[in-house]
């Protein structure tokens, strides 16, 4: 039984690791109409960021803050010069994804002769333990849970209860209309790619720590899981990834208890299977991944 | 040393022929983001595998763990290939076709990819893991000799006739009403489910012929190099054939042909030529090679979406003029 808390204890974490990137993804998915499945990718070099920031001596957490502000730097251009020409252009949504892929592939084989293939682990990665009965989780987990929580409140905040929100949605739902009704839509587009990016390149460092080490082929990995969370909750929808994420930490974390913990990805893969099967639109969603009936 | 250089050239050539013109055939004419393709491929490869090698009792072969082992001789395990293609595909276009929208099912296609490849590098009973296959017995050895200059010719006439066949399945079903069925579903679903044309059985289809085709590719590249593991299938090789379908014209098997010269045995053949200059760190020239078929992906969608050789159009005796 207390391997059964621990593993709930080990599920929090997971759940916060793929709340924070999956939040992002599917922001940019419902508000820009972007499946960027380069993601993983930028994820991964915000990760390698902090790890040189981190190496030069200064603190994780502030490794984190320049990952983020990384992440929001590099995904902002992608956005501007590849993506949102090639939309313009008329380019369907099926076109959208190949362009995301070819640059996903060209992001990680740019970084690969200045990183190279080992694998790398933050200084600060082991901690002390803190327990609570059967619960034991690091310090740096219990930071990683709070940090999670803390971010998806700012995003509930954002997304309820600001100007820029409301644009957010509205941007989301129609784009012809918003755009009528006098919200600029590009500098909206243009600021949710610099707050996901930001979020990405958090969620990078953040799962990066969570996994001990990492090298340059955990991308495809992370994107896996933020994608399956997105899904599992309905694509576009914020809260949803929220969901989808709780779904898959909980689910993976003690199916690796009872399992084996090699097939963490495959048993989240299997949900989304699942999902994809019996509801495709997502938990969430209305609509989402079902086939748009014209 | 010549002659194994030019076979080996022609070889990979002709797999990759075969590979594009079956991802031509879902992607170019059918519309199927098929970004597993390379699963099928290796499908075919360790079940080519396993049909021709000795169970893993053998001695020579007890280093390695796998299922099977049934020393059929020749052309069955390369017909065992495309059947095992085949028989993969319907389980994923049964999950995957049917209900998504078009941008999910090339998700979750590339996420079924990636997933496959983890499950069978770290699943080591079944086809022995990460290290893969090894000592795949090659087409006819018992009967010829292997190491001799005419056992390349003899391959790259296996080859050409694989390539034939498909070259000819390829033509027939583009030329077809099946063909044209296929291309309205493509252009315009609705329209095509409106007239009576069932999208879902018709993507299934092309699926299954697809897998089967990419089967059979896996099964002639590893009776070539003899050993198959889970780094040789990366969701990367995918990528590299849609380039060349891209690049070469979708819709059009004699852009497939094209594309498939051009990009995987072209870029092959200058990051071989590049590495030999020694520039930079070691990973520096194929690394660059990958930016390059990104960029090459980008460039053409961006200024010349219908390829090299654009798709023809098609005009059917009494069709008013567009």
């Amino acid at each position: 039984m207390s391997l059964y808390v621990a593993a709930f204890g080990f599920g929090l974490v997971s759940t916060s690791v793929i709340a924070l990137a999956a939040v992002g993804f599917t922001m940019q998915f419902g508000i820009t109409n972007m499946i960027n499945l380069a993601y993983g990718e930028v994820m991964i070099a915000s990760a390698y960021v902090a790890y040189y920031i981190d190496s030069a001596g200064l603190s994780i957490w502030l490794a984190m803050i320049g990952a983020a502000l990384f992440g929001a730097v590099f995904s902002f251009p992608i956005n501007r010069f590849i993506y949102a020409p090639f939309q313009r252009r008329g380019t369907a949504l099926l076109g959208m994804v190949i362009v995301s892929l070819a640059v996903s592939l060209m992001i990680s084989n740019l970084m690969l002769p200045i990183v190279g293939y080992f694998s790398v682990s933050y200084r600060e990665r082991f901690s002390s333990l803190l327990r609570l009965g059967p619960l034991a989780l690091t310090v740096n987990q219990i930071a990683i849970i709070f940090l999670a929580l803390a971010v998806m409140l700012a995003i509930h905040a954002l997304l309820r209860y600001t100007r820029l929100g409301k644009a957010m949605r509205a941007t989301a739902a129609n784009p012809t209309l918003a755009r009528s009704c006098g919200i600029p839509t590009q500098r909206v587009i243009d600021v949710v790619w610099l707050i996901t990016g930001a979020l990405c390149g958090l969620a990078g460092v953040v799962a990066a720590l969570d996994s001990d080490s990492f090298t340059i082929a955990s991308g495809a990995g992370f994107l896996i899981t933020a994608l399956a969370a997105a899904v599992l909750g309905g694509a576009g929808q914020p809260y949803g990834a929220m969901l989808g994420a709780v779904v898959i930490g909980m689910v993976t974390e003690l199916s690796a208890a009872a399992w084996s913990p090699d097939y963490k990805e495959v048993v989240a893969f299997a949900i989304l299977v699942l999902v994809m099967v019996l509801r495709p639109q997502g938990l969430l969603a209305k609509r989402g991944a079902l086939a748009a009936a014209g | 040393m010549n002659t194994y250089y030019a076979a080996n050239l022609l070889i990979f050539a002709g797999v990759d022929i075969i590979a594009c013109l079956a991802l031509n055939l879902q992607f170019g004419v059918s519309g199927i983001v098929n970004f597993s393709f390379i699963i099928f491929q290796a499908a075919g490869a360790y079940a080519a595998a396993i049909l021709s090698m000795p169970p893993d009792s053998n001695p020579d072969y007890s280093f390695q763990v796998y299922f099977g082992g049934y020393q059929l001789p020749f052309p069955l395990p390369w017909i065992g290939g495309a059947f095992a293609g085949a028989l993969l595909s319907i389980p994923v276009g049964l999950v995957v076709l049917r209900r998504l929208r078009t941008d999910y099912q090339a998700i979750a296609l590339l996420v079924t990819s990636i997933i496959a490849n983890t499950v069978i590098n770290n699943a080591r009973p079944w086809l022995n893991g990460a290290a893969g296959l090894a000592l795949v017995p090659q087409p006819l050895q018992d009967h010829v000799d292997t190491s001799a200059d005419t056992y390349q010719y003899l391959y790259i006439g296996l080859t050409a006739v694989c390539v034939a066949i498909v070259w000819f399945v390829a033509a027939r079903i583009v030329s077809s009403p099946f063909g044209r069925s296929l291309r309205a579903m493509r252009d315009h679903e609705l329209a095509a489910t409106a007239l009576g044309k069932n999208p879902v059985a018709l993507k299934t289809t092309m699926f299954i012929v697809g897998g089967a085709i990419a089967g059979l590719s896996g099964a002639v590249l590893v009776g070539f190099l003899q050993v198959w593991a889970p780094s040789t299938w990366l969701y990367p090789e995918t990528i590299i054939l849609f380039a060349a379908v891209i690049v070469g014209g979708r819709g059009n098997n004699v852009g497939a042909i094209l594309g498939a010269l051009l990009v995987p045995v072209g870029f092959e053949e200058v990051t071989r030529l590049l590495t030999r200059l020694n520039i930079g760190p070691p990973n520096l020239i194929p690394a660059l090679e990958w930016v390059l078929i990104g960029l090459f992906i980008l460039g053409f969608m961006w200024f010349r979406p219908e390829g090299v050789r654009p798709e023809p159009r098609r005009v059917y005796e009494g069709a008013p003029d567009a």
